[in-house]
């Protein structure tokens, strides 16, 4: 069985553990097994958010440097700043648009453009997906499913060991009644997204 | 995760993090009585209890601080009840003197202490070992590594410990607690047997006299827990060959992964420990003898190692013994590429180097902020405006520690949870500067109030700002003795804050500090004086308010006038509703939180309106 190790990297509020436990429940549900991870209490804050998610029978669930088969990205810089966790030939769907650090609101620090995640991923990674993930999640309903949109396109560019069918599924099993259809449709926004991407 | 932590059945599996399994696995072992002081990464586990408390079958508490968390569930383990303490590793500090004479009295009705340790220091001041802890106090230790281990052994130590009645640690580290897995699940027994106090006060009461049989008492109990560790399920071999290894903790899985990874399952012997403490002799005396070379995996201090070594020497065994190293750090967490290292070398291999991306090392940080409409936000700004860098700050265990950070740098030093104070007034004493010593509500709670005590009866000369924001909310929102409201309602009993620093002899001074004026003016009378003061900065966490359903809804703040003239504003607060839009300084009113504070600061910046 395809074994896969999945690094997810966001700012605290967005979702990324969210979407964490739904990918995990997701490939339990496709009989996976799975271990996963997350590190708490001062990534709060608005700091940064990092989960793993091992598929296949790892039994730790820490991924270290040149690891990851997938890198998940739910803000641009964090998706930059989490490249180095990826092994050569892995993928990353990333989220295309910014949380501003408070350093680069007060001028301090200057926000990395979209083409330093392309042009350091060209060459090593496999393939490089990225979507205006806040963006499409405000076209669903609320920035807050920008999470799922980043879902869907992973999905749909084949960086999970399931489709998006089934991620589809899960949305249904596993959020409240009040939230699925806003989900769903983020999900297919996403994939869409990414298909045009690939297409392009 | 709902009610199925409490009602699923037996046979069921759940996808749980490593404290929700410990919690059910609590459950599982009959858990009548639960204290806690929450700390990270062990918050989970009492916020579980906390969450599922109404109707269960258990007493639960957030104590006001982790002795008195040890001493209050001691008494229910007296009175006969299997009984759940948790904490991190450094709340173990604080329970030590009650924990050292715990294991001499003894725990009738069982008791596991739940050490949450923090290698790599992800959220803690420090990274101890608390598995020393273990042989100091004289309590058998169990060390998951997954979520199913998390449940099983936080049952399997309640039983042991109601068994030999003695307390026993539950130690975990970070990514234990905040592993996600598959656990299956065990029965919840109904009912337990009573096991009624019967007075004994030669067993009971430490005595000098007493003591030193209670000492007697507990080597003859820890001789019956080595016996069990001999025989736990939990303390595996596997493989063959000259090399061996033996792991405990989160670095069985690394150790693990790498075999697995490598294609070296089966050809190197590795000897997993689950259950090492007290030290499973005749098992790895065994084990030793089979090897030529044996290297110790453990993360932090070379506890096993040093036993291991010991006991080689003690029972003969001619082994080269490979511990603590260029590989295998003193510090820090463990990972797959460092023990595959270890494991290499041990082999005679080469190891590879690991290749990957590089990113800038320059890339605007992202560091933990203070939240938008934070209520220290604001208490910082004006403490700033009228003490700037001549007064020295102390500093406190809480979301306010972030006040570190510049704008505000608002915190010159910090030992532990609630030491500002009295830190803080040593350092007045000794240096004659003005200091100010912030401190949470739930910290001055928990230890923060003998400092303020000590201040009072030496006269120490500082100001003391209480940051109370009605919640513990660094941790999770958890009630401290003071709140108001918790997610299941009102407090019948808070604890009047005001009127216990009164009866400390100081008359505290309360203000609500997103009020900019009436916090200048309140600090500058108060800087204008001398001797212990305190100045209560009192408004909910709006995070809080939200949840108990307090929260006033306000519309966000906007930028009414000229932008340039709001960077000045921008640059104090920084808070994270600004935002830059290119060159224009703007307010994000998917952040704002409408606490209208930066509204006050500047002329250019105005309330919003209700619906634009």
């Amino acid at each position: 069985m395809q074994r896969a190790r999945i690094f997810l990297t966001g700012v605290g509020g967005q979702g990324t553990l969210t979407a964490t436990t739904l990918l995990a429940r997701t490939a339990l549900d496709a009989g996976l097994p799975v271990t996963s991870g997350e590190i708490h209490g001062m990534a709060q804050r608005g700091g940064v958010v990092e989960s793993t998610l091992l598929i296949g029978g790892y039994k730790s669930a820490v991924i270290a440097p040149g690891e990851a088969d997938t890198l998940l990205g739910f803000e641009l810089l964090e998706t930059l700043r989490a490249l180095p966790m990826l092994r050569r030939g892995g993928r990353v769907v990333g989220n295309a648009e910014a949380l501003q650090p408070v350093g680069v609101c007060l001028g301090r620090e200057c926000y990395p453009p979209l083409e330093a995640v392309l042009e350091t991923a060209r060459g090593y990674a496999a393939g490089v997906t990225m979507v205006p993930a806040i963006s499409l999640a405000e076209k669903a309903g609320t920035a807050k499913a920008a999470n799922m949109v980043l879902l869907g396109a992973a999905a749909a560019c084949g960086a999970l060991p399931f489709d998006l069918d089934a991620l589809a599924r899960s949305v249904e099993k596993y959020l409240k009644p009040k939230i699925v259809a806003l989900n769903r449709k983020a999900l297919e926004l996403g994939a869409a997204a990414a298909q045009a991407g690939q297409a392009a | 995760m709902g009610k199925e932590l409490l009602t699923a059945p037996a046979g069921e599996t759940l996808l749980l993090l490593g404290n929700e399994a410990i919690a059910r696995g609590a459950l599982e072992g009959g858990v009548r009585f639960v204290t806690c002081y929450p700390g990270t990464p062990s918050s989970e586990v009492p916020d579980t209890f906390f969450r599922l408390s109404q109707g269960a079958p258990y007493y639960f508490e957030y104590s006001v601080n982790e002795k008195v968390a040890l001493e209050v569930a001691g008494g229910a383990t007296l009175a006969g009840l299997p009984s759940l303490v948790t904490m991190k590793h450094v709340g173990v500090n604080v329970a030590a003197d009650p924990l050292m004479t715990l294991a001499y009295v003894s725990a009738p009705g069982g008791l596991v202490l739940l050490s949450a340790d923090d290698p790599g220091c992800h959220s803690s001041q420090n990274e101890q070992d608390n598995r020393i802890y273990a042989r100091l106090g004289g309590l058998p230790c169990f060390e998951p590594a997954t979520a199913q281990e998390c449940k099983d052994m936080a049952r399997d130590a309640l039983l042991l410990s109601r068994t030999l009645e003695t307390p026993v640690m539950l130690r975990t580290t970070t990514r234990v607690n905040h592993v996600r897995g598959p656990v299956t699940l065990g029965a919840v027994p109904e009912s337990i047997e009573e096991k009624p106090f019967v007075k004994n006060p030669p067993k009971y009461v430490p005595l000098p006299a007493s003591a030193r049989n209670m000492h007697v008492r507990l080597l003859d109990v820890l001789e019956k827990a080595r016996q069990a560790a001999e025989d736990s399920p939990y303390n595996t071999e596997r493989g063959q060959g000259e090399v061996g290894f033996v792991a405990s903790g989160a670095a069985r899985n690394y150790l693990s992964d790498v075999l697995a990874d490598d294609g070296l399952e089966g050809t190197v012997r590795v000897l997993e420990l689950g259950q090492a403490s007290p030290l499973p002799e005749d098992r790895i005396a065994a084990f030793l003898a089979k090897c030529r070379t044996v290297v110790i995996v453990e993360e932090l201090e070379p506890v096993l190692e040093t036993e291991i070594r010991a006991l080689a020497q003690k029972r003969g065994i001619a082994v080269t013994i490979v511990g603590k190293g260029e590989n295998l750090p003193r510090r820090g967490e463990y990972a797959t590429p460092n023990v595959r290292a270890a494991v290499r070398a041990a082999l005679g291999r080469q190891t590879a180097p690991v290749e990957t991306l590089s990113v800038p090392a320059d890339l605007p940080k992202r560091p933990p902020n203070l939240c938008a409409g934070c209520p220290h936000r604001a208490a910082y700004y004006a403490v700033r405006q009228v003490y700037g860098d001549n007064a020295v700050y102390s500093s406190d265990i809480g979301c306010y520690t972030l006040g570190f950070l510049p704008p505000f740098k608002a915190a010159d030093f910090l030992l532990c949870m609630g030491s500002s104070i009295s830190t803080g007034a040593g350092f007045a004493r000794a240096s004659g500067k003005p200091v100010v010593a912030f401190i949470g509500d739930s910290t001055f709670f928990h230890s923060g109030i003998t400092g303020l005590i000590d201040a009072v009866a030496y006269d120490h000369d500082l100001l003391v700002v209480i940051l109370d924001n009605r919640t513990t909310a660094m941790t999770g929102h958890q009630p401290n003795p003071g709140v108001d409201t918790t997610i299941f309602g009102e407090n019948p009993n808070p604890v009047d804050l005001l009127a216990l620093i009164r009866a400390c002899g100081i008359e505290p001074v309360k203000v609500n500090p997103l009020n900019h004026k009436a916090m200048v003016a309140a600090l500058e009378n108060l800087a204008g004086r001398h001797g212990p003061r305190v100045l209560v900065a009192e408004y909910p966490c709006p995070i809080h308010a939200r949840r108990v359903g307090k929260a006033k809804k306000t519309p966000p703040a906007r930028v009414a006038g000229d932008p340039a003239a709001c960077l000045a504003v921008r640059d104090n607060l920084a808070c994270p509703a600004f935002a830059m839009e290119g060159d224009v300084f703007t307010i994000n009113a998917e952040q704002c939180d409408g606490c209208m504070y930066c509204v006050q600061l500047s002329a250019d910046i105005k309330p919003g309106k209700k619906e634009a």
